[in-house]
């Protein structure tokens, strides 16, 4: 009997009982269901992730003081004078910002709200790849000048002004009168959050107001090839001028957006492999029908080895029945399991992306599964002997 | 076409050997039909599983068309079963779900013919049994004396050397009975080779020699002088043209 005729039979097999099939294969289709939705789950996640980090950029990098080293934390780690000197040196950093952040009252004429107020350089306009609703980022001269200058973002403008115009209006930080220079347009963000809301003032007004110095920088490297190099000699530049070796750190966009990429790909595996589990409780399930079918068809096989079959005949009838089973499973399973991520896709609104090789490594699980699980099933009906197979009920 | 020499078949049951059978010498000529009778524990059942290769025989030598099967390998065996015997049971044994041309089908798909084919000898096979009319039908959508004659349309399809019969109207009424033995008798017309076992002498009596069996040994071979014919007793009970006709225009049988 070739392979063909043994597929032919053991559909035969699956088709005469359809409901007794279905119920077999269940456990497959939830299991494949669940890994199929999970793995595309996260990786739909995964992309929406790196791509709302590449919007951001992918050749920006920040520096801050070392929460790891042992050394002490004086508040005079980075000075503004570093940023001239660090650009300077290292001309493969394109624009470079000191980065300082606090919380205050920001008043206007609506509403009161509490908000982080950034001081930042001219630069940080370049760096983040901000785009204006109305008027402009503050600009060298406000920052020199320290000029009381705001930039607000579009949500705090909203919630702080109402209705009013906010562009050349004043603001208070802490009581302080700032005259608004330009509105922030909203980030759509596909993840569901943006960034705290915030106004941005030039650094040396901000230093006037909290009296601090600088508390870490950002800046943007020529090409995201070059931002790991450059982000190395700036630490190495602030080392040398400070005479604090490791005491700095940096951490490139790039650097970042490998880290989140592991973490996802560790946290999809292991629910990946929980979902696994509930296939191979699956794989049990169809293994313990097929005994029952076994012992239930047992004078079929015998007529069938009395007609001729060889034993290996009946093995392979009940190991392909089996592999047919897990298979019928794993692509109804595959069809809700995509079905499911994609719903879940669309709610979320991220990509759905059930990529070739999950489908593919479902599809060869479910197959494997079939003949792990069908071995001792069908090695029970070819080692039956026909006579005592033929005189059973 | 059969033949058997000092038969024997010792069961290990527990402790104590049961003998079921002992120095059997049978032959069975081409074109022959054979009936096998006896009580039961005669060893009916035991012959009837060694001649048709089901079982191992534990002494004494068996050829069947020419082949010596003694000491063959279960898979050697089942390769016989295939090519050489077609079963004719008691209890039918039909699968249940499959239609009857896919029951006719089934030895040809372990012999490996092609299923255009295979299609076209089951049909014809189930045209000789007069069941051209029901070739789509259940077994549970038949009568018993109808499935009995799709199994012997399974029995014949694969031309086998020797057709094996246990107690095949067993389980009919006495006209669905003679309508099998019809059948039969017509295709050892043809030329089949039958072995037959009954405890019936009625139906013994159909065919052209009796062996009788007792305590596993082989005590009388009597020859039937005039077998009665089966039809005679079809058109004597039944109003004309109805369950002989289907046979009688079945034609010849067998090789």
């Amino acid at each position: 009997m070739n392979l063909l005729e043994s597929v032919r039979v053991a559909l035969e097999g699956i088709m005469t009982s359809k409901l007794r099939s279905f119920l077999t294969t269940l456990g497959i289709v939830i299991g494949i269901a669940a890994v199929i939705a999970v793995v595309a789950i996260g990786q739909g996640g995964r992309a929406v992730l790196m791509a709302e980090m590449e919007k951001i950029g992918t050749n920006i990098f920040a520096i801050y003081v070392d929460w790891r080293s042992d050394k002490k934390v004086t508040g005079r780690e980075f000075n503004l004078s570093d940023v001239a000197v660090i650009k300077d040196k290292v001309p493969d950093i394109t624009h470079l910002s000191p980065v300082n952040n606090s919380l205050c009252d920001v008043r206007g004429p609506k509403d009161q709200k509490t908000g982080r107020v950034i001081g930042v350089s001219s630069d940080y306009f370049y760096i983040r790849k901000f785009n204006m609703k109305e008027g402009h980022f503050f600009t060298e001269e406000d920052d020199a000048g320290k000029r009381r200058v705001a930039v607000l973002d579009e949500e705090l403008a909203g919630q702080v002004f109402g209705r009013a115009e906010a562009l050349g209006s004043i603001i208070t930080l802490n009581s302080t009168p700032f005259l608004v220079v330009g509105i922030l347009a909203k980030s759509e963000s596909a993840l569901g959050f943006s960034e705290n809301p915030g106004v941005y003032v030039p650094i040396q007004a901000w230093q006037v107001m909290f009296n601090s110095q600088v508390q870490e920088l950002e800046g943007s490297a020529a090409s995201k090839e070059k931002v790991d190099e450059a982000m190395g000699q700036a630490v190495k530049v602030l080392e040398r001028r400070h005479q604090t070796p490791g005491k700095y750190a940096g951490m490139s966009m790039e650097q970042e957006m490998q880290a989140a990429n592991k973490i996802t790909g560790i946290m999809t595996l292991i629910i990946g492999a929980i979902a696994g589990i509930s296939l191979f409780v699956g794989g049990i399930g169809v293994m313990n029908i097929m005994l029952v079918s076994v012992t239930e068809r047992t004078r079929e096989i015998g007529i069938r080895m009395a007609l001729g079959a060889r034993r290996r005949d009946i093995l392979v009838q009940f190991l392909i029945e089996s592999i047919m089973l897990c298979l019928l499973g794993g692509i109804i399973g595959m069809a809700l399991g995509a079905g499911g991520a994609y719903l879940i896709a669309k709610l979320a609104k991220w990509p759905p992306l059930v990529s070739w090789w999950t489908a593919l490594l479902a599809f060869a699980f479910s197959a494997a599964i079939g003949v792990v699980f069908g071995l001792l099933p069908a090695n029970k009906a070819a080692r039956l002997n026909p006579i005592e197979a033929l005189r059973r009920e | 076409m059969i033949k058997v020499k000092n038969l024997g078949k010792i069961y290990k049951a527990g402790a104590h050997p049961v003998v079921a059978l002992a120095d059997v010498d049978l032959t069975v000529k081409p074109g022959e039909f054979v009936s096998v009778m006896g009580p039961s524990g005669s060893g009916k059942s035991t012959l009837m599983n060694l001649l048709g290769c089901l079982d191992i025989l534990t002494s004494g030598s068996y050829l069947l068309d020419g082949m010596e099967v003694s000491g063959m390998s279960e898979t050697e065996l089942a390769q016989v079963r295939k090519l050489k015997i077609g079963f004719v049971f008691q209890a039918f044994n039909l699968l249940p779900r499959m239609s009857a041309i896919r029951n006719v089908e089934l030895p040809m798909i372990y012999a490996g013919v092609a299923p255009r084919e295979r299609a076209r000898r089951a049909a014809e096979a189930l045209e000789k049994v007069g069941l051209a009319q029901r070739m789509s039908h259940r077994p549970g959508e038949l009568s018993g004396g109808q499935i009995q004659r799709v199994s012997i349309a399974r029995a014949l399809v694969n031309n086998p050397a020797v057709i094996l019969a246990d107690e095949p109207t067993g389980n009919l009424d006495t006209r669905s009975g003679e309508e099998i033995m019809a059948i039969f008798q017509e295709l050892n017309r043809g030329g089949a080779t039958i072995v037959l076992v009954t405890h019936e002498r009625e139906i013994a009596l159909h065919t052209s020699r009796i062996v009788h069996f007792r305590d596993g040994r082989l005590v009388e071979d009597e020859p039937v002088a005039a077998p009665l014919d089966a039809r005679e007793h079809i058109s004597a009970a039944v109003p004309v043209g109805q369950a002989g006709s289907n046979i009688e225009s079945g034609g010849e049988f067998g090789r």
